[in-house]
């Protein structure tokens, strides 16, 4: 048991790596960087980097003498990384690798294919070592005690590798991605705070952990889209500056948190307990309607972690980050914390109405076809991604919704397990693309309207993508197959027709507006294999293949985007006792054919309509019909709901506050104000009794001395 | 009929009037002063004749009020001094020992 037990290793050391970065060798970057740089030959031209702290606005003398002032992003300008840059890279790297080598262990020794320790019970076991009381002796007898405990089961242990493994990944592919950005040491220790954070949450044992993991992913989350502080908006675009997207996801996700703290405070006041595994026996005598709402309530964390309608508004601009930010956190594994909590809860959710799970079926179903129908019409690379990520998220609250008890959360999770390799892929691949453009153009493309044709040119980034778009679309034998086609299946095989449609239909969906954009960004007419491999570039420059640092993860992904469809235990594995995938149920269903036929019908419609005409033409058909214009431009604006809050806080929000903001100047101010204005007004009139004048003050005595004796006169003889 | 008490009581009050008429009505500093002093004298006459009326034994509290008396000249002269002096300094810097001209010190 020692190799669980020791386990608090792969949580503990993400935060020693980042203390050591954060402190130590950033420290040693920002004391070693020159203060003058260089020219580089790349620009002819004379370059002068004003170092300030981690950000750097660059002065550059253009080709005809202009003046060009680039910001931290704009223009790479740190030619050169300091050792202490570096340093705190391949610290970062090689801390992750050691825990994602843990977790492999863990996992392969928990799945029965080494034997090294004997399988965990299916409770999972307490960490005890590292698990403490906030109260504890005598001092603390007959208080509740609140108590930071860690454990260790097959679900803690699946999350666990996709967090470390695409941590690991994202952090050997952000050398290369990042290497021109200044501050290189700073991103390496928020990547790593961000794994320790998320890796509280996949070891809590209590709501208590869960929620102290889930406020710092959060921070990290808001630390890592902020990165490129000076970066401005881009209102052209309808882009926000890093610093508003990051202010954006944490708000929005406060308003979820609420909701998830009030339901964890339910949950105690009824139960006493924080602890998932007393909680699940506790809550049965709970009244069912109470635990309903509390449920509910906890879902509405879920629902602003994972980006869900109608919170879904922060996860698009979170994209204004860096890219591998986007593929670790905002595709991979935070957002997938609220499907992890659900299940995690699962028996919580389990033992109330079934309006609980029915809420979170529902929320997820109407959220992946949202998602999905705005992701065709978006022409921002990045942005069709954080769509689909939405509306994968939903398909796992789906699967999380409808699976059951037979099955229990197994099926979400194969899908959150699956989705994060070739959604991190996406990513990754789009973050090369994007960084040779950059390199190309001399500025920052993420309009895939500037792109196409780029297959030949960067083949390794073109075929991982093309993988992983198979692997998102469904496919047959890739791995978005076997996770999506059992959620939809299930949806069929446990009732819920209506969902089973929605999530058919968001399917084909998938598969249109996946392909487009491999097509926009890679193929179009005129490319070979039909327009898939190559085409027109409708941008400047010349862009090439991204280094090895950036396309030895694009490959390792790919694999796990075909591979990771194939562990038919996965199910047993979360939840012993649960039906396993097999491939002969698979093929004989009748539903796997029929998903796959619809998602077919997506893939050739893209087909037909991207590599077979000009985007230009497609632009001119739909501006020219009115159904389609309209249509398209709810598409393109959301659904609308960016200008609904914007309205619901321009006038509603605002409008209270102003209201409250006058109650306060004028009731509250004036109320203090008044009686200061009472107190210094009396003074002013009352202090002219003070005259000066002797013999003025000797009559107020001798006054005062015989009305007294009148009084005492009065009383001694009247009174008695 | 004889000198009692209440003959020295109403010297005593006659005298505390006519000396706090003339500290509050007279507009001479050095009247004022001397009006106070009446008072003072007002009050030793009260002193000396209670004392003197005083069937009380033992001895001690039998001298107490003409002791006083002794006390309150000793003191009077004290506060004559220092007040005179006071305006003899008035009266170099303001060049007046008119009261009602005295009044720097308001509000």
């Amino acid at each position: 048991m020692a190799l669980y037990q020791y386990s608090w290793l792969i949580l503990l050391s993400p935060l020693f790596a980042f203390a050591v970065i954060i402190f130590g060798t950033r420290m040693w970057d920002l004391a070693t960087r020159r203060r003058v740089v260089a020219a580089t030959a790349e620009h002819e031209a004379e370059e002068h980097g004003e170092v300030d702290g981690d950000f750097q606005l660059i002065h550059l003398k253009g080709p005809r003498g202009e003046d060009l002032v680039f910001e931290d992003i704009e223009d790479p300008k740190v030619p050169r990384l300091t050792p202490g840059a570096r340093v705190s890279g391949y610290l970062s790297i090689v801390i992750m690798a050691l825990a994602c080598i843990y977790s492999w262990i863990l996992l392969f020794n928990t799945a029965g294919v080494i034997s090294i320790a004997p399988p965990l019970p299916a409770q999972g076991i307490s960490l005890g070592q590292i698990s403490y009381s906030w109260c504890q002796g005598s001092f603390c007898q007959g208080l509740t005690s609140y108590t930071v405990s860690f454990h260790l089961d097959n679900l803690a242990i699946a999350m666990m590798v996709v967090v470390t493994t695409v941590s690991l990944l994202v952090q050997f592919y952000s050398q290369g991605y990042m290497e021109n950005s200044a501050g290189y040491a700073r991103f390496f220790s928020y990547l790593s705070l961000f794994a320790f954070s998320m890796l509280m949450i996949v070891f809590a044992e209590n709501f208590l952990v869960i929620f102290i993991g889930w406020e710092l992913v959060g921070l990290s989350s808001y630390l890592l889209i902020g990165f490129w502080i000076n970066k401005r908006a881009k209102p052209e675009e309808d882009r926000l500056s890093p610093a508003s997207a990051a202010i954006e996801a944490f708000i929005t996700n406060r308003v979820g948190d609420v909701g998830f703290l009030i339901g964890i405070m339910i949950l105690f006041a009824n139960t006493g307990t924080f602890n998932f595994n007393q909680l699940a026996t506790a809550v049965t005598h709970m009244d069912k309607a109470v635990l309903t709402a509390a449920m509910i309530l906890v879902f509405c964390g879920a629902i602003g972690k994972s980006a869900q309608v109608p919170l879904q508004v922060w996860l698009p601009p979170a994209m204004e980050g860096p890219t591998p930010v986007s593929a670790l956190i905002h595709a991979a594994t935070m957002v997938a914390a609220g499907v992890y909590m659900v299940s995690r809860t699962f028996l919580l959710f389990a033992a109330a109405n079934p309006a609980a799970f029915q809420v979170v079926a529902w929320t997820g179903g109407i959220t992946a076809i949202f998602a999905a129908l705005i992701a065709i019409a978006q022409t921002d690379f990045k942005r069709v991604l954080a769509f689909s990520t939405i509306s994968q998220l939903g398909y796992m609250f789906v699967g999380l919704g409808i699976a059951g008890n037979v099955y229990g959360p197994g099926p979400g999770m194969f899908h959150l397990f699956t989705h994060a390799f070739f959604k991190a892929l996406l990513f990754l691949g789009a973050g090369s693309v994007l960084h040779s453009l950059h390199h190309a153009m001399h500025r920052e493309v993420q309009d895939m309207r500037l792109m196409g044709g780029l297959a030949p040119k960067m083949p390794i980034t073109a075929i991982t993508w093309l993988i992983a778009v198979l692997a998102i679309s469904g496919f047959p034998f890739f791995a978005g197959f076997f996770s999506k086609d059992t959620i939809i299946g299930l949806a069929y095989d446990n009732g819920y027709y209506a969902l089973y449609i929605i999530t058919l239909l968001t399917s084909g969906l998938t598969a249109f507006y996946m392909l487009r954009a491999y097509i926009l960004a890679f193929g179009g007419k005129g490319g070979a294999w039909g327009g898939l491999w190559g085409g027109t570039y409708r941008g400047e420059g010349e862009p090439h293949e991204s280094p090895l640092t950036i396309t030895i993860p694009l490959v390792l992904l790919a694999i796990a985007s075909i591979v990771a469809g194939y562990w038919f235990g996965f199910f047993s594995y979360i939840k012993p006792g649960a039906p396993n995938l097999s491939f002969s149920v698979i093929l004989t269903d009748l539903k796997t054919w029929l998903t796959v036929a619809v998602s077919l019908v997506g893939l050739a419609w893209a087909y037909a309509l991207y590599t077979r005409v000009e985007l230009a033409r497609i632009n001119a058909v739909v501006q020219g019909n009115a159904v389609l214009r309209v249509l398209h431009r709810i598409l393109l604006r959301k659904f609308y709901f960016d200008d609904l809050y914007d309205l619901l806080i321009r006038y509603v929000v605002l409008g209270i506050s102003h209201i409250e903001q006058a109650f306060d100047t004028y009731i509250i101010d004036g109320i203090v104000n008044g009686i200061a204005q009472l107190v210094t007004g009396t003074g002013r009139d009352v202090r002219k009794v003070e005259t000066g004048r002797v013999q003025a003050y000797m009559v107020g005595f001798f006054g005062g001395i015989a009305v007294l004796a009148i009084l005492v006169f009065v009383l001694a003889v009247f009174v008695k | 009929m004889g000198l009692t008490l209440n003959h020295f009581l109403v010297l005593g009050a006659v005298l505390f009037c006519i000396g706090l008429y003339g500290a509050l009505s007279k507009r001479n500093a050095v009247a004022v002063l001397m009006g106070i002093e009446i008072m003072l004298n007002a009050v030793n006459v009260t002193m000396v004749g209670f004392a003197f009326y005083n069937t009380v034994k033992p001895w001690s509290t039998y001298l107490t009020g003409q002791i006083f008396a002794i006390f309150i000249i000793t003191v009077a002269a004290a506060e004559a001094a220092v007040a005179l002096a006071m305006i003899i300094s008035i009266y170099r810097k303001r060049n007046t020992v008119d009261v009602d001209e005295i009044n720097m010190m308001k509000w």
